[in-house]
């Protein structure tokens, strides 16, 4: 069986790599996040380059997590190198399987797709869905537990701050209005009012003490910004 | 001395309004602001930006619509247009990609992110 990898990228360096790291392969290339959907292959595996001309790679990975139709791709994410957690972790958290510093080793490369590839063959496609759980040294958030803890000691967080705080896991490196965080972390549009996120802010703050809470940054007169 | 570039943004979202606003004049660009898309539409014809910033939910008409308004308009027919919006479905993204847009950004984004597509948008190659 030929393997099929959907190369998205309007890089000739990229290309020329993805040519000579999978050689064997069928590869089929998309110079723009637009041609990418146009086509909207319901399985396989794609390579998305981190700059298109069009869109990100991640937002490109979060449009074809959501939906029905793509949400069963593997996708590899690549990176300008070089390798960067917090790019990583923002590439995993829209819902790539893999992510790759630019330019990776090609062999290394080439045996994680080809594992990848035999995984969602053997598997069946399986839904993506949010990471089980995040972890930064010793802070350790699982959204589906619902626990939030600093090495071994649980942290009370009130379920408005837990909300907020994997809001703000999940758009690390962005930069979010007190309003968009009222709706939503608090879903109910303005009505709680913007000083209260900032109180609430503050709470969060405070209980994830000085090394985790002062990566909760004010953006001066524009919101938040959560950076690891 | 040479002219800055005119950037037009659309967001009938105050915060989001202020923070792409402040992006782009940090690019170097003089900004426009509109909080609705038929006011964008007359700012875009009366000053002819560079390039456009535009939401697509958008209180009186969606921002694809503006889009197609501002495209009829011939000096603004090959206007750079970004959209950038909370709206990550497949046929949304693929709708306004369609529509010739010089890019498509989710909301939340990334500063960097926005300020690079801003200058790709109106800095000579």
């Amino acid at each position: 069986m030929t393997l099929t990898a959907h190369c998205v990228t309007s890089d000739a360096g990229v290309s020329a790599f993805l040519k000579a790291a999978l050689k064997g392969f069928r590869l089929k290339f998309y110079p723009s996040a637009g041609a990418f959907l146009r086509a909207a292959p319901g399985g396989g595996l794609a390579v998305i380059d981190a700059f298109l001309p069009d869109m990100s790679g991640r937002d490109l990975a979060a449009v074809l997590r959501g939906d029905q139709k793509t949400r069963r791709l593997s996708l590899v994410l690549t990176g300008a190198g070089p390798y960067s957690p917090a790019a990583a972790a923002v590439c995993f958290d829209n819902g790539a399987d893999e992510y790759f510093a630019f330019p990776p080793e090609p062999r290394l490369f080439r045996a994680r797709l080809v594992n990848l590839l035999a995984r969602s063959c053997a598997a069946g496609p399986a839904p993506a869905e949010k990471p089980a759980e995040y972890r930064f040294k010793a802070l350790l958030v699982s959204p589906e537990a619902r626990t939030a803890q600093i090495g071994r000691a649980a942290l009370k967080l009130t379920a408005l701050e837990f909300d907020l705080l994997v809001y703000f896991l999940r758009n690390q490196g962005r930069v979010v209005s007190r309003s968009v965080l009222l709706e939503q972390v608090w879903r109910q549009g303005m009505e709680a009012g913007l000083r209260s996120v900032d109180k609430r802010i503050e709470a969060l703050r405070y209980k994830l003490g000085r090394p985790f809470g002062s990566k909760i940054k004010t953006v001066f007169g524009l919101g938040y910004i959560f950076k690891l | 001395m040479t002219r800055r570039p005119k950037v037009l943004v659309v967001d009938d979202e105050p915060d989001y309004l202020q923070i792409a606003a402040r992006i782009a004049a940090r690019a170097g660009c003089a900004v426009f602001t509109a909080a609705t898309a038929l006011e964008g539409v007359a700012l875009a014809s009366a000053q002819k930006p560079d390039m456009i910033l535009l939401d697509v939910g958008l209180p009186d008409i969606s921002g694809f619509e503006a889009a197609r308004r501002i495209r009829k308009v011939p000096a603004l027919a090959a206007v750079p247009i970004i959209f950038f919006t909370v709206r990550s479905e497949l046929d949304m993204v693929a709708e306004g990609l369609k529509l010739g847009a010089a890019g498509y950004v989710l909301k939340p984004f990334d500063p960097d992110e926005l300020s690079r597509r801003i200058k790709a948008a109106v800095l000579p190659a």
